[in-house]
């Protein structure tokens, strides 16, 4: 399996530098200069070329890719053009918020998805499994910035049970439990519902799917309890693809995210992709995507070796 | 008294094509330490009885009917489904064709046996493992304290039916079904699978029901033989009786196109045709479109039941005296 | 999860009838259709069902609720809010449509080339669309809109390179399975060029999985399309765009609830028609399925 795992890894790099290459031709390619940008059009020419000598964006474009690659070899990834900080810094304040948001969708996700995939399984083809398929085509067709907005207006704005800001700041977290969790729940439900849709149906499927094996013949031959047959004997095969698509989606959270944070001013990953396209903060948009890139690698490698550990028959 | 008595048992499926009568009117007893065999074709309904009997038919969208279904004097139709549980896998058990499907792939072979010992025997822990070890070792796997952490797909097709008898017989059932338990085996490793099941259930005075098609198998083992045919019972005889004087047509198309090893070497005859369809009611004989010692009267009026000795009975109108 | 097999040959001219034939008898597949219809026609002859000037600011008129004057109520402009949905609907479909077409054009031979010839040009091609798909799509598109401009052509190139990989990389599974079939030895025993083999024999067998897969890409089109114009990279004001709205609706989320009620329903209605059409269509064209409709609940 280590060595399964050693091969996985091997490709990372490879992948990523090809990422890093795309992003940086997009972002150079296009036009916009940061510099100009960030000092507005009153400066003087002196200062302009100043500041782009110090982001390097005077030399030609190959060595501009090698330095910053030099760079991120060592752990730099540059300065932000637009905000006097690092970028790694940038990111180490950014990152944790954008997982909680992502970790609070899953969850969410995960607590919905598993009882109504098992009960649709289970009472298939009678109204409650209607209820639940149907559930999941509106979880499908309602975007999840819609559905944010649907949620804001009627439980926060008509009747104010939950905030909609403070996600990730310091009073957030200086006042306890609930006002640290409470504005998590409403973006977490509009993040997770679309992963709510595809892990039930997902679930439903292969609860179905299982339900029809021999072997659950075999457990009921031997007269065991209902709880048992469907928890351990069923469901336990039925996850095994269920987790995997899970780990994968919750890779690709930070990514779909973007919407709930502008919505929700969270300060988080997507929300400074966001301002740094806006602002062409070419370091930034660099350091990010290579860093969503890596944890989006990370997660589906991880999800190929979950799946070698929940499956018995699958060992690399 | 008899262990299972069945009378008329009646189990239809629903289907948009009709309703299958899939067993249709089927009558034994099985005496305490008896080895039925249950013979016939895909479709004669053998597999669908013994899970009648075990009330492992789902209903919807099948439905069992019987005049009688008494195990061990209980009504088993009376009973609730709660009541059913306690009597599977303790009072009867059941094993299966393909035991690598029968087997559930992320459980170790170890939690298969020790959940029924604690489901029915209560035993957990190390108990259980003691007992689990000591079943494995029964059915003839070496090495049986590693194989507990053992998961199906790493063993042979004949080892996981050993497992499969194990689990089975693990809380001493008064009645074993075995529907096609060998079917899916290689040849030497059947041979092996059925003197295990022999000897067992011999030390255990355990009833057998051996469903197969192969005619083979079943000289081999059984004590006695149930036909069947479009989901009713054509013949029933003691072994030796059935194979020296078959008294009913299929029972003879089914001799005929079984390859024998004693003796002289004759072409195989198949049985020409396909099996009815079970959705219609049959009021002449089932069998009539595809038999070749048919009579006159057979095409006139439904066959009925004749004894031709103690124990052997054959629904057939035409006379096949040997 | 269970492997399928191929579905059996796809003859155009035969099984097109009987797969049109079969399409009604999914009720949600053609309630969806219709639906879908009624967008694209509300869409196309906007100009004359709207009874207002979409983008003509009439601030005496502005916020009031849905009324027999004004179906789904006014703006914080006064524009009527249902003329903006149908002339909304005309960009969200047309990206949707030229998306597909884009992603059709790039994805299909990119993922055919790829299955078909293996080996290096398989290898290589799939680097390219691993490192596409490492992507979170949304941010793709924001970073290629972003930096390319908010113009709705920027838009369409950005979604369908967005959507090319995934096209690419399932017709070059489907490739991978159909190639093996025995009517591809026996074509290409025959002398049959790979050309040949690829448009008659191979595109043939894929016609089911593509076209839904086109419907997924379609919705997802239309989603991603009003998610840009959401976050400001799409469609800019004051130009009617599903996304564009719900944007703007959010300052007054309490006093006009239907500013942004209209839009998302919009959305919604888009994409559940399409998903349902491409169910139907889906069961339409396999065959296997065509038969399996007779067999009532209790087989899947």
């Amino acid at each position: 399996m280590w060595t399964y795992l050693g091969r996985r890894l091997i490709q990372v790099p490879l992948v990523l530098l090809v990422v890093s290459l795309m992003t940086f031709l997009i972002t150079r390619a296009t036009p916009g200069d940061p510099v100009q940008i960030m000092l507005g059009m009153q400066t003087s020419p002196a200062a302009v070329a100043a500041m782009r000598a110090e982001f390097n964006l005077d030399k030609p474009l190959p060595v501009q890719y090698g330095l910053w690659i030099a760079k991120v070899a060592t752990g730099d990834l540059g300065r932000s053009i637009r905000l006097n900080d690092r970028v790694t810094s940038l990111i180490g304040e950014r990152l944790p918020v954008s997982l909680q948001l992502a970790a609070a969708g899953m969850i969410f996700a995960l607590l919905l998805s598993i009882p109504l995939g098992v009960i649709a399984a289970l009472r298939r083809n009678t109204w409650i499994d209607y209820l639940c398929t149907g559930y999941t085509v509106l979880g499908f067709a309602v975007p999840n910035f819609g559905l944010a907005l649907i949620l804001i207006y009627v439980f926060s704005i008509k009747l104010n049970w939950l905030p909609i800001t403070g996600i990730g700041t310091e009073e957030a977290a200086a006042g306890g439990v609930w006002t640290y969790f409470s504005p998590f729940i409403i973006p977490a439900v509009a993040l997770g519902t679309l992963q709510t849709a595809m892990l039930t149906r997902l679930l439903r499927s292969s609860m179905i799917d299982v339900l029809s094996q021999d072997y659950m013949r075999t457990a009921r031959a031997k007269g065991l309890l209902p709880p048992t047959i469907v928890i351990v004997h069923a469901l336990k095969n039925a996850m095994i693809p269920f987790i995997t698509m899970a780990a994968v989606q919750f890779g690709y959270m930070i990514g779909i995210q973007v919407t709930i944070e502008y919505i929700f001013a969270v300060p988080g990953m997507g929300s400074a992709v966001l301002n740094a396209v806006v602002n062409r903060d070419f370091p930034v948009i660099q350091g990010f995507t290579l860093v969503i890139a890596i944890f989006f690698l990370m997660t589906n490698i991880a999800a190929d070796m979950l799946y070698s550990l929940i499956d018995p028959r699958i060992r690399y | 008294m008899a262990l299972l008595s069945v009378r008329n048992l009646r189990t239809r499926f629903a289907t948009d094509r009709g309703t299958v009568r899939a067993v249709d009117g089927v009558s034994f007893d099985l005496a305490e330490g008896e080895i039925l065999g249950l013979v016939g074709e895909s479709g004669s309904g053998k597999s669908v009885t013994a899970l009648s009997v075990m009330r492992l038919v789902p209903e919807p969208p099948g439905r069992i009917a019987a005049d009688s279904l008494a195990f061990d004097g209980t009504e088993i139709l009376a009973l609730s489904e709660a009541e059913m549980r306690e009597k599977r896998g303790a009072s009867m058990a059941m094993i299966f064709q393909d035991p690598m499907r029968s087997l559930n792939p992320v459980l170790t072979i170890g939690r298969q046996l020790t959940e029924v010992l604690h489901r029915h025997q209560k035993i957990d822990g190390a108990a259980a493992r003691k007992r689990a070890i000591e079943l494995l070792e029964m059915v003839g796997i070496p090495m049986a304290e590693k194989r507990l952490a053992a998961y199906p797909h790493q063993f042979s097709g004949g080892m996981r039916q050993r497992v499969m008898i194990a689990i089975a017989l693990s809380c001493n059932p008064r009645l074993l079904i075995a529907d096609e338990a060998t079917t899916a085996l290689d040849v030497t490793i059947q041979a092996q699978i059925v003197e295990l099941v022999k000897q067992l259930t011999h030390e255990r005075g355990t009833s057998v029901i051996w469903i197969s098609h192969d005619l083979g198998v079943v000289a081999g083992l059984c004590d006695r033989v149930n036909v069947m045919y479009a989901g009713r019972v054509v013949e029933t005889s003691p072994i030796r009786d059935l194979f020296k004087h078959p008294r009913h047509g299929y029972t003879l198309g089914l001799m005929g196109s079984t390859p024998r090893v004693d003796g002289m070497q004759h072409r195989l005859t198949p049985i020409e045709g396909l099996p009815p369809n079970l959705t219609e009611p049959q009021t002449l004989c089932p069998f009539l479109p595809r038999c070749r010692v048919s009579v006159e009267a057979c095409r006139q009026r439904p066959p009925e039941a004749r004894s031709f000795g103690p124990d052997h009975t054959a629904v057939c109108l035409a006379d096949l005296g040997t | 999860m269970a492997g399928t097999t191929q579905a059996p040959p796809f003859q155009f001219r035969g099984s097109f009838l009987l797969a049109a034939r079969q399409f009604p008898r999914n009720r949600a597949a053609t309630l969806g259709a219709v639906f879908l219809l009624l967008i694209c026609l509300g869409a196309i002859f906007a100009p004359l069902i709207a009874p207002y000037d979409p983008i003509q600011i009439k601030l005496a008129m502005k916020l009031k609720p849905p009324s027999l004057e004004h179906l789904m109520g006014t703006d914080h402009f006064g524009r009527d809010i249902f003329s903006r949905m149908l002339y909304g609907g005309r960009t969200s479909l047309s990206v949707g449509l030229l998306v597909v077409g884009f992603a059709f054009a790039l994805g299909v031979p990119l993922g055919l080339a790829s299955g078909y010839f293996g080996g290096s040009v398989d290898n290589l091609l799939m680097r390219l669309v691993d490192a596409f798909l490492t992507f979170p799509p949304l941010l793709l598109a924001v970073a290629l809109v972003g930096l390319l401009g908010p113009d709705i052509q920027n838009v369409m190139i950005a979604l369908g390179l967005v959507q090319a990989p995934i096209l690419a990389r399932m017709v070059r599974g489907s490739t991978l399975a159909v190639r093996e079939e025995v009517y591809v030895t026996a074509a290409r025993a025959l002398g049959a060029t790979p050309t040949r083999i690829v448009l008659s024999h191979l595109l043939r067998n894929m016609i089911s999985p593509i076209v839904v897969q086109l419907t997924v890409v379609f919705s997802a089109a239309v989603v991603a399309e009003a998610s840009l114009s959401f976050l400001g990279f799409g469609t800019q004001p004051p130009n009617p765009s599903w996304g564009r709205d719900m944007s703007e609706a959010r300052r007054f989320l309490n006093d006009a609830p239907w500013m942004f009620l209209s839009p998302t329903l919009m959305i919604a209605l888009c994409v559940l028609s399409i998903n349902f059409m491409g169910d139907g269509l889906r069961d339409a064209l396999d065959p296997r399925s065509w038969r399996a409709r007779r067999r009532v609940a209790g087989e899947d």
